[in-house]
């Protein structure tokens, strides 16, 4: 039986040998059977180190507040490829795909931080000075605040507050919260100046400040969160896999399905018809010299 | 444009071999369906409001305020109860077992995404998609575990008698959980043997020992269980399907995939397309030939069209010989959909 590796890398995470399995110098095993947490070997993995007793409750908390959310972009699409019926694992897969820029940006709220707080040392500014600086930059370009609002939970998101005090009941308020904290002031600040709605802390705001503070870099933290929903999102799919009607267009349910024919709302161009081929090329340069297909490219 | 004139005479829209008259059928949109209730997104699993985020019942804030962690939650998503805390401890044992794996498959996949200078969150789904019926199966052998239990049950085998009829019928396996990968790494039945101290060892791991016997009984060379086995037959007596096994463990590693895409991206250098060569070593394909004038094509091409099922087959058998062509491959691709569907739920 072939054992080589599958690639050929200089790793300074893992190795593994006949006789055990070794992350970080510690033998996976000797780790779990020591009575140490899952999420205390995540610090392993990412951070080379245990965590005290604190950071790993922080994390356990953070992950698991993090971990369901009901009907995100991440389980619809995992329960839009499981209703073709394919392998489990491309229905988690594809839910933890869809974090980008927008669903639980963990990394550029992270990276956002680290580059303003950067300036703060740089610039000789205190904490809360940046922050305005920053909450000023971002609305005066009309860019949204990372880390703050949440689309559906518009009344401050569930997640958001309880993890900030659960930081600070803990002991790890740092650079991090002290400046996210700020950040949040003058944002409510702003908005009420400008007689705008409040607009709460989302769980990026939080919790990725949380896994700052407890030293996850931002990929490190993105990872931990957008990884973490993967487990609910293939309970989702297996939910629909196991109880729900494949294709999601049965007109045998009682209910419409997720893309029955009448879910289609077309507002493109208007039915035509196919041009002969005879007439293919005056047709074309006519479409392209009109040029109104110009207003529908995407 | 908009020109909706004569739509005859496009194609073989008008064969008489058509059992319809195509150009009658009608454009635009289907109107909604007011019989029905409109569509909603049916979940037995969680739900949520403006205020609150609710998983099976249980407030999710409030599970991780009241000291519930990440781990528990995994129970009440899929098997919609509490864990005790031996599980919870259990589950975490097992998951600290599967979080890292070296450079395997998974990692490897994360890795070779990441050369493309791609999102951290494309290599962590890249690398789940490596989880199939060989590399970590635990859908395959949760399932057949089930089986044969239930067959044991229905035909009144005792349980060694029902672990040598599951070796002898899958002994060539990837997802047997008994193999020889394990024969000086001690990890695998230190898993069991804390299930057991534990008290969350039940029939699963009862079978699976009995299969592992089985084996070294068949086997001509040592076998012992491995990793897949331990972990498989643990995550069933800890109350998860086959499929939430599979899902969760592939998740587990997904953490750690995530740690090599960092790894590679700050070691390593980006692809470009183009840049991989092949070297000729590598290939066994045809030799080197010219490409025939297209105006010969028809003196060069030979169809692939057979008359008879004996054509057919001589065909078949000769493709097989192709490798790439997908004619060495006969598999089963199941469609578990015919007994599905909610109907209790969305009558007006």
């Amino acid at each position: 039986m072939q054992r080589e590796p599958e690639i050929k890398r200089k790793t300074a995470l893992s190795y593994k040998t006949e006789k055990k399995t070794v992350l970080r110098g510690y033998n996976l095993s000797e780790l779990a059977e020591e009575g140490y947490s899952f999420c205390d070997a995540l610090f392993v993995l990412f951070q080379d180190r245990l965590p005290t007793t604190n950071e790993e409750k922080m994390l356990k908390y953070e992950m698991g507040v993090f971990l369901e959310h009901s009907m995100s972009p991440s389980a619809v699409a995992a329960i839009g490829v499981s209703a073709g019926r394919p392998n489990l694992p491309c229905a988690v897969a594809a839910s933890i795909t869809t974090f980008g820029g927008v669903h639980g940006p963990g990394a550029a709220h992270g990276y956002m931080l680290n580059k303003y707080i950067e300036r703060a040392r740089r610039e000789g500014k205190s904490l809360d000075e940046m922050a305005k600086i920053l909450v000023d930059e971002y609305l005066d370009a009309k860019k949204p605040v990372m880390g703050m609002g949440q689309p559906q939970h518009i009344d401050s998101d569930p997640r958001a507050e309880p993890i900030h005090v659960k930081q600070e009941e803990l002991a790890l308020d740092g650079v991090y919260l002290e400046f996210q904290r700020a950040v949040e002031k003058h944002f409510h600040a702003r908005r009420k100046k400008e007689g705008r709605s409040y607009v709460g802390v989302n769980v990026v705001g939080s919790g990725n400040t949380a896994l700052s503070e407890i030293g996850f870099s931002p990929n490190a933290a993105w990872c931990l969160g957008s990884v973490c929903r993967g487990f609910s999102c293939a309970a989702h799919a297996l939910y629909n896999m196991k109880k729900g009607r494949a294709w999601g267009a049965s007109r045998n349910e009682p209910m419409v399905q997720m893309i029955d024919l009448s879910m289609i709302k077309y507002i493109g161009p208007e039915d035509r018809t196919v041009p002969k081929q005879a007439q293919r090329q005056a047709y074309a340069r006519k479409q392209k010299e009109e040029g109104e297909y110009e207003k529908w490219v995407i | 444009m908009g020109d909706l004139g004569d739509k005859k005479g496009i194609g073989n829209l008008d064969s008489p071999k058509m059992p319809y008259d195509y150009s009658r059928r009608e454009y635009g949109t289907v109107a909604r369906d007011t019989k029905r209730a409109p569509f909603q997104w049916v979940s037995e699993v969680a739900y949520k409001n403006v205020h609150r985020i609710v998983a099976r019942g249980y407030d999710t804030t409030e599970l991780m305020e009241e000291g519930y962690g990440v781990v528990d939650v995994l129970f009440v998503d899929y098997q919609a109860r509490i864990p005790l805390v031996e599980e919870e401890q259990m589950l975490n044992y097992v998951m600290i077992m599967a979080l890292e794996d070296g450079l395997s498959m998974p990692a490897a996949m994360s890795r070779m995404v990441a050369q493309s200078k791609t999102f951290l969150t494309q290599a962590c789904g890249a690398s789940i998609l490596a989880f199939g019926h060989a590399y970590g199966a635990y859908s395959a052998f949760g399932n057949r575990l089930e089986r044969y239990l239930k067959m044991a049950e229905e035909q009144q085998l005792s349980l060694d008698e029902a672990a040598e009829r599951l070796v002898r019928e899958n002994r060539s396996d990837e997802a047997l959980g008994v193999s020889s990968l394990m024969l000086e790494d001690p990890a695998a039945k230190r898993m069991i043997a804390r299930a057991e101290k534990l008290g969350v060892a039940g029939r699963s791991i009862a079978f699976t020992k009995k299969i592992v016997q089985a084996a070294q009984r068949l086997f001509d060379e040592p076998v012992d269980l491995d990793m897949l086995g331990a972990t498989g037959a643990s995550m069933l007596d800890l109350g998860f399907s086959p499929e939430a096994a599979w899902a969760i463990m592939a998740v587990t590693r997904s953490f750690a995939a995530g740690a090599h895409y960092i790894e590679e991206v700050e070691r390593g250098e980006c692809r470009r397309l183009g840049q991989t060569l092949t070297p000729k070593a590598y290939y066994d394909g045809p030799e080197d030939r010219p490409v025939p004038p297209l105006k010969d094509r028809d003196n060069h091409a030979r169809a692939a069209v057979c008359k008879t099922p004996e054509a057919w087959k001589k065909r078949f058998e000769k493709m097989q010989s192709v490798y790439g062509s997908g004619f060495r491959i006969v598999e089963e691709i199941a469609d578990p959909s015919k007994k599905s569907g909610i109907k209790t739920v969305g009558k007006l």
